[in-house]
């Protein structure tokens, strides 16, 4: 009952209160004014019997007097007109019965009058006992005896009433309070609704409408503010996004201009690598020719020292055809595509060390191949160039009497991590960031077998044409072991 | 010896007779109590005008011709009716009459009622008698019986005349009123 009371709109509410309080006031009130005027009407109707005793006794006092007990029934039947009064009697002075009337036969008289005169009531009667006096002297009792139908028919009056007047204010109440609530359950609807209408549309430009200077006009004047702060801070939070999206296009415009700008001088710089060494190669040629002429068409006029420096300049030429060679297939790799294709890397790996099978041999190192490799996606010939330049470069730089290569692969979250690992001088950390670096040796020219020095730094931009990363780890004087990957993804361990 | 006999059988029935009322022939004695104390009653339901009283403390009753009361009137002699102490007096002579507000003819006044009658014509004083006819010929209040009870006729007219006012409470309980009067039926 509660719980549905709770429930229950403020407009029910409100007027339930109102019903409730008006009817229970009246209830109360009515229930007061009954039992007011029954005690009232109570005293009323004994005054009244006690009254009509005294007459119906001094008219018969004579009767009395005079032993005349049929006059005095005939007096006492003169109370026939008064049809509440059902029976009547006299006693003598002695107490003894003297004259007896009752509207029905069936009537029991007290035999004698009790020794006080009183009046009251009871079993659905008011009896009395008056004196019955003669010249100050008592001379007998009168008895009457009344019924309740009067206070009956007054008590059910009143409940009548009452309840007529309980009904009618109830409808009263009820017409009333179903206009009056709306003093106060329409602000409160109103500012509800707004409240529902700002929430579900996001719309902070609305406002809950006043109509009252109460505390309720107070409580919509508040929320109106609220809303308005809502609004302003809404629209700075909107204005705020704005700019920094703009801001967010102007940097992302800013950084594709200059991808493209820093694409397009790659592409020059390739360019020209490639021009500048195809037309190198040509000149130098000649220089190496003529160079090979002269010692052999001059071979008798060149003394010793013209021979030897004739076979230096022959040998350096030879050296900077490799290193144009080489610069060659650097911007090679920048300016051709990459023929994708699903590759065996246990294959390609086979190839590899069957192509370098006589140098492994000759510097007695043993390579290794833990478990197969995966099939992956690529340009299969640069990555034979990655596993042919690692495996050179991890073959070279040892110093081993028992040296070994692995060549593995791990898999975790992100893409497969390939590796070549050696057990050679290993690399200082110092230098680990300058290997990659083209032409860069860390070591003199024809020490460890010499070399161009751009077989890190081509492995390199393979794997990052592949998307992948290249990455060593390694300590001077235990090994190195180069890691990639030959896809897009963060590695993690 | 016969006669004796008849005596006692007659005192026999007296004595059966007194003991249950209502038998005519014994009443005599019970009769007369309760005569006496309606005597005594009628003075309660009578207003008399102030100037029927010489002495303003005695109520006097008069008895006149034979008694028949015996004692029970002397029993209610002195009682107080209002603030009036109750006399009762015996007489034979009209001319002892004065001063009485109550008079009682005896049965032996019979052939003298108009004189007595004429006597207390107009004056104040209650008259009562004992005797059939007394009523028609102007007596105010008349014994009867009926049966064994005592009853009792009013005269309203001559009561009226008099200037004696009796309650109606008292003309209720009358066995009937006579209304004509002695005076004006003589010629």
């Amino acid at each position: 009952m509660l719980q549905r009371l709770q429930r229950a709109p403020i407009r029910q509410k409100l007027m339930l209160i109102a019903i409730l309080t008006t009817g229970g006031t009246l209830l109360l009130a009515g229930a007061a004014i009954i039992y007011f005027n029954v005690v009232r009407f109570k005293a009323e109707m004994t005054r009244d019997l006690e009254t009509f005793a005294d007459v119906v006794g001094q008219t018969s006092n004579a009767a009395l007097t005079f032993g005349d007990p049929k006059t005095a029934t005939e007096i006492l039947a003169g109370v026939n007109p008064r049809p509440s009064i059902v029976a009547a009697a006299l006693y003598d002075r002695q107490g003894q019965l003297f004259a007896q009337w009752a509207r029905d036969r069936i009537v029991q008289f007290p035999p004698t009058p009790p020794r006080r005169d009183h009046s009251q009531f009871g079993n659905g009667f008011l009896v009395t006992f008056r004196p019955v006096a003669l010249q100050k002297e008592r001379i007998g009792t009168v008895y009457l005896r009344r019924n309740l139908d009067e206070l009956r028919n007054r008590i059910w009056t009143q409940a009548l009433t009452v309840g007529v007047v309980f009904l009618a204010s109830g409808i009263v109440a009820l017409l009333l309070s179903s206009r009056l609530q709306r003093l106060i359950s329409g602000p409160i609807l109103d500012l509800a609704g707004t409240a529902r209408a700002v929430s579900e549309q996001r719309d902070y430009s609305i406002r809950a409408g006043k109509r009252t200077a109460d505390e309720l006009g107070a409580l919509v004047d508040a929320f109106n503010d609220m809303l308005a702060q809502i609004q302003r801070r809404d629209s700075e939070l909107q204005e705020a996004k704005e700019v920094l999206e703009e801001r967010v296009e102007e940097r992302t415009r800013e950084l594709q201009q200059r991808n493209e700008e820093l694409n397009q001088s790659n592409k020059e710089l390739d360019d020209f690598a490639y021009i500048a060494s195809h037309d190198l190669k040509e000149p130098l040629r000649g220089i190496h020719n003529f160079s090979s002429f002269l010692i052999e068409d001059y071979a008798d006029k060149l003394d010793d020292d013209g021979r030897s420096k004739l076979e230096t300049l022959m040998r350096l030429t030879r050296r900077m055809e490799t290193l144009i060679d080489s610069l060659l297939q650097f911007s090679r790799l920048g300016r051709v595509d990459l023929g994708l294709d699903r590759v065996n890397l246990n294959e390609i790996v086979a190839e590899v060390l069957d192509s370098l099978a006589i140098s492994l041999r000759e510097e007695r190192v043993e390579v290794k191949v833990p478990r197969p490799l995966p099939t992956v996606h690529a340009d299969r010939a640069r990555v034979g160039e990655i596993f042919h330049n690692l495996i050179v470069n991890a073959m070279k730089y040892n110093d081993k009497p028992e040296r070994w290569i692995e060549v593995g692969w791990r898999e975790g979250a992100g893409p497969p991590v390939f590796y070549v690992r050696d057990n050679g001088i290993g690399i200082p950390e110092k230098h680990q960031d300058a290997v990659f670096r083209i032409f860069k040796r860390l070591h003199g020219r024809d020490k460890f077998g010499g070399g161009t020095g751009a077989g890190l730094t081509i492995a390199k931009k393979i794997v990052e044409r592949h998307h992948g990363r290249i990455w060593l780890e390694s300590s001077a004087g235990n090994g190195t072991t180069f890691y990639f990957t030959l896809q897009e993804g963060e590695v993690r361990a | 010896m016969a006669l004796l006999t008849k005596a006692r059988n007659i005192s026999l029935l007296l004595t059966t007779l007194l003991v249950l009322p209502g038998v005519a022939a014994a009443q005599t004695a019970a009769e007369y109590d309760v005569k006496a104390a309606f005597l005594y009653n009628f003075t309660k339901f009578v207003d008399w005008p102030a100037a029927a009283f010489p002495d303003a403390n005695s109520l006097k009753v008069c008895v006149l011709g034979d008694d028949p009361f015996g004692r029970s009137l002397q029993s209610v002699a002195g009682e107080q009716v209002g603030n009036r102490k109750l006399r009762v007096v015996q007489t034979d002579s009209l001319s002892k009459l004065g001063g009485c507000q109550l008079l009682f003819i005896s049965r032996s006044e019979h052939d003298r009622l108009a004189q007595v009658l004429a006597m207390v014509k107009e004056a104040p004083v209650l008259t009562v008698g004992d005797t059939k006819g007394y009523a028609e010929q102007g007596v105010m209040i008349n014994f009867t019986l009926e049966g064994s009870k005592v009853r009792f006729e009013i005269n309203t007219d001559t009561a009226d005349r008099a200037g004696l006012r009796i309650s109606s409470k008292l003309l209720q309980l009358a066995l009937r009123i006579v209304s004509a009067p002695a005076a004006r039926r003589e010629p």
